[in-house]
């Protein structure tokens, strides 16, 4: 015959009833921080999923400002450019009428100094700032891109390709163009730059004297050269900021779908949680009911 | 008028007994006591012409102890594979806990994204700034992991020393115990008493360290560990604990290396082995960070132009730390590149380094592998602890008291007291009638 030792009815009621009660605090937890797992033993292979999540964020936090700043240098330089181009258009105005033999050399020389204005504004559109006040076009150099000499011509001081910058899910892209790639050209064989033929024509101008003429009608090849250069930079510029909008597009993805896999692994499920909580504790007050009624019950009650 | 007294005193010891188990029904180790009755049979009968009538009473044979050697040992064997789960479980807890808690992955993440941060603008002194902070949050949650696993081992190292001395404790107690079970009586109340205690005492012992023991003459007990006796029906030997070369602990008994594979020595001893490799490790994660760190800076220049510094000292997780002082000393730039280059060459190789060092890698694996553990250890927990219980409930349902059954037998030898007290009155009327005949 086993009887049932008095001991061990209580030591077995009172586990039963500290395991119900703990499983009621672990649901009320899970409740109230939304968090499914307190620690990763919990659940080893959702944890790690939550810090490859969680990895993932913080280093596309990162990329989504790089991609910020990229984005703001391409519109900077796309700017620059356009500017550059307006300009450029304007000295081919000015050299198509000083080519024209019936000026005289006042009117040419007033056109070579709208030329030398319009040389000065393209070196300093070309040595403006970036958008963390760094040269835009200098490449890796911090001085500027151009450097004016004594005489007035400019040229090229930068150095190395602009850096290319993480935006994320394998794409770099570097935020501006090399002042070089953006002057430099090749007329009738011959490498040259804008600067340089703008510079010549508007020192040609100014002077005056015969040969005035014929060298704004040469210029005028270089110019349109000039503004070929410029256009194929455009179109570099506009393909990267494509790239930078990819990022972006393929980033917003991956961030809905990390959030919705952040709920799914690590979110508690409050409906379920709600309803095993007053599942347990309806067995909690059933066994604390049940304990109270048996521990009541003992044969010495009836001695008298 | 003689058999009434002996029933009478019988049934008088049996409330006793009975009185003794309602008494220590809640009394941690005590076995129910029960009285086996013997009828005495007298060889002279005081009735010579019926051969048969030899009628004088009853005596109490002898006070059992219910308990089953076999469920006892069974409860022994099944506590103390219990404890040592519950100890390696701790110990690894706090393991999970140390790593967890520091937030290492979060600090290493944060360290790779100011990175790349800087990357986008390499000369501005604010990402700079955030690029330092941000490895000195790293390094300092690495001394944090670490000293908190090196406390963790203190512990440990404590447990075990403060097991080892309870253990030799109570082998002396035990030995004690011995001496006076040879010079008790058996079936006395006595022996039991002495009995109850000698398996308590063994029942502590197993759950330090997993014993085998075995009950000689008189219910003397013998203790072995690993097959190196440490207490004999002669004496106790000495266990002790020293710390081996790898950081675990060594037993032996009486200068016998032993290995003990239950009790919370064995369950130490593993959680220590799991905190030494854990601990191998970390240091192996922090070292490929440093190690990628500082070589890339050595291929680099500083912002003023010159030769790159290490950024970080040390060579383990306990001692790494940050020792560039200014945000300027990050090698972004190549060698040979120019002060204040906007070249994030180096950086992005630094970067590289870092992805391929593994340290990222390496140390989500070590998570991962710990609460693995944690997770699978405490399944085992929870199975070894529903057979321990298994095993105290088969014991107490043979040892244990229970006050229903001890209220039917205080009815029962009541009443058997009383119905020896008619028979007396019964004898007593008899012996006035014959006396009264005149």
């Amino acid at each position: 015959m086993t009887s049932i030792s008095t001991n061990g009815f209580y030591d077995r009621s009172v586990s039963s009833l500290a395991s119900l009660r703990a499983r009621a605090e672990t649901l009320q937890t899970q409740i109230s921080t939304t968090n499914r797992l307190a620690q990763a033993s919990d659940d080893p292979v959702a944890a790690r999923q939550l810090r490859a999540l969680a990895d993932e964020e913080v280093m596309a936090k990162a990329h989504s400002a790089n991609a910020g700043l990229v984005d703001a240098d391409l519109s900077l330089a796309s700017d620059a450019l356009t500017q550059l181009t307006n300009l450029t258009i304007r000295a081919q105005e000015l050299a198509t009428q000083s080519a024209n033999g019936t000026l005289n050399d006042d009117q040419r020389k007033s056109n070579g100094n709208e030329l030398a204005q319009i040389h000065d504004s393209m070196v300093a559109i070309l040595n403006s700032k970036s958008s963390t006040g760094q040269p835009l076009f200098a490449g890796t150099s911090d001085g500027p891109a151009f450097t004016v000499a004594a005489d007035g011509s400019a040229s090229y001081t930068g150095a190395g390709q602009p850096a290319e910058i993480d935006v994320g899910h394998g794409i770099s892209v570097a935020g501006s163009l090399t002042g070089a790639a953006v002057v430099n050209m090749t007329v009738d064989g011959n490498p040259t730059d804008l600067l340089t033929v703008v510079h010549n024509l508007a020192t040609s101008l100014q002077s005056g004297g015969p040969t005035a003429a014929s060298d704004a009608s040469s210029a005028l090849k270089a110019l349109g050269q000039g503004l070929t250069t410029l256009s194929t930079g455009q179109a570099v510029i506009a393909a990267r900021q494509g790239r930078v909008e990819l990022a972006n597009t393929i980033e917003q993805t991956r961030s809905d779908m990390r959030a919705s896999e952040k709920t799914r692994i690590g979110a508690t499920d409050t409906t379920q949680a709600i309803a095993q909580l007053q599942e347990v504790m309806t067995v909690l007050e059933a066994s604390q009911a049940s304990f109270t009624k048996l521990s009541g019950l003992s044969l010495f009650n009836y001695l008298d | 008028m003689s058999i009434a007294k002996s029933g009478a005193n019988a049934a008088r010891l049996a409330l006793d007994v009975t009185a003794q188990n309602i008494a220590n029904a809640g009394t941690d180790g005590y076995v129910r006591r029960s009285v086996t009755m013997d009828e005495v049979v007298s060889s002279t009968s005081p009735y010579s012409t019926l051969s048969d009538y030899s009628l004088a009473g009853v005596r109490v044979g002898a006070v059992v102890r219910n308990a089953d050697v076999f469920r006892t040992a069974e409860v022994r064997r099944t506590s103390a594979d219990l404890s040592r789960a519950n100890t390696e479980l701790g110990a690894l807890s706090s393991v999970e806990g140390a790593l967890e808690q520091s937030g290492i992955s979060d600090a290493l993440s944060a360290f790779q994204s100011a990175l790349q941060s800087l990357k986008a603008d390499p000369t501005n002194p604010a990402l700079r700034a955030t690029v330092m902070e941000n490895a000195r949050t790293l390094a300092d949650s690495f001394n944090a992991a670490s000293s908190n696993l090196t406390t963790a081992q203190a512990s440990l190292y404590a447990d075990a020393s403060s097991g080892v001395s309870q253990i030799n404790q109570l082998a002396s107690d035990l030995t004690k115990l011995n001496t006076r079970l040879l010079r008790s009586a058996d079936g006395s109340s006595d022996q039991a008493n002495l009995l109850d205690q000698r398996d308590k005492v063994l029942q502590s012992m197993s759950q330090l360290a997993g014993v085998s023991v075995s009950i000689g003459d008189h219910g003397v007990a013998s203790v072995a560990i690993d097959g190196v006796s440490l207490v004999s029906a002669t004496g106790a030997t000495a266990l002790a604990a020293s710390v081996s070369a790898d950081g675990s602990l060594a037993f032996a008994v009486g200068g016998n290396p032993v290995a003990i594979n239950a009790g919370s020595l064995a369950g130490g001893n593993l959680g220590l082995i799991q905190l030494n490799a854990a601990k191998t490790r970390l240091d192996a994660v922090a070292g490929s960070i440093i190690g990628a760190v500082n070589t890339a800076q050595a291929a680099g220049v500083a912002l003023n132009g010159s030769a790159g510094q290490p950024l970080f000292g040390g060579s383990t997780a306990a001692d790494i730390q940050l020792v560039a002082t200014d945000g300027s000393a990050i090698a972004t730039a190549p060698t040979g590149s120019a002060a204040d280059s906007r070249n994030p060459a180096n950086l992005t190789a630094m970067i590289a380094a870092l992805d391929g060092s593994g340290a990222a890698a390496g140390f989500d694996q070590l998570m991962t592998d710990v609460s693995s553990a944690v997770a699978s250890r405490g399944i085992t927990r929870d199975s070894l602890a529903t057979i321990a219980n298994g095993a105290n409930a088969a014991l107490a349902g043979q040892a244990g008291v229970s006050l229903d059954d001890e209220a039917a037998n205080l009815l029962r030898f009541q009443q058997a007291f009383q119905a020896s007290g008619r028979v007396m009155q019964v004898a007593k009327d008899l012996f006035d009638t014959l006396l009264s005949i005149r």
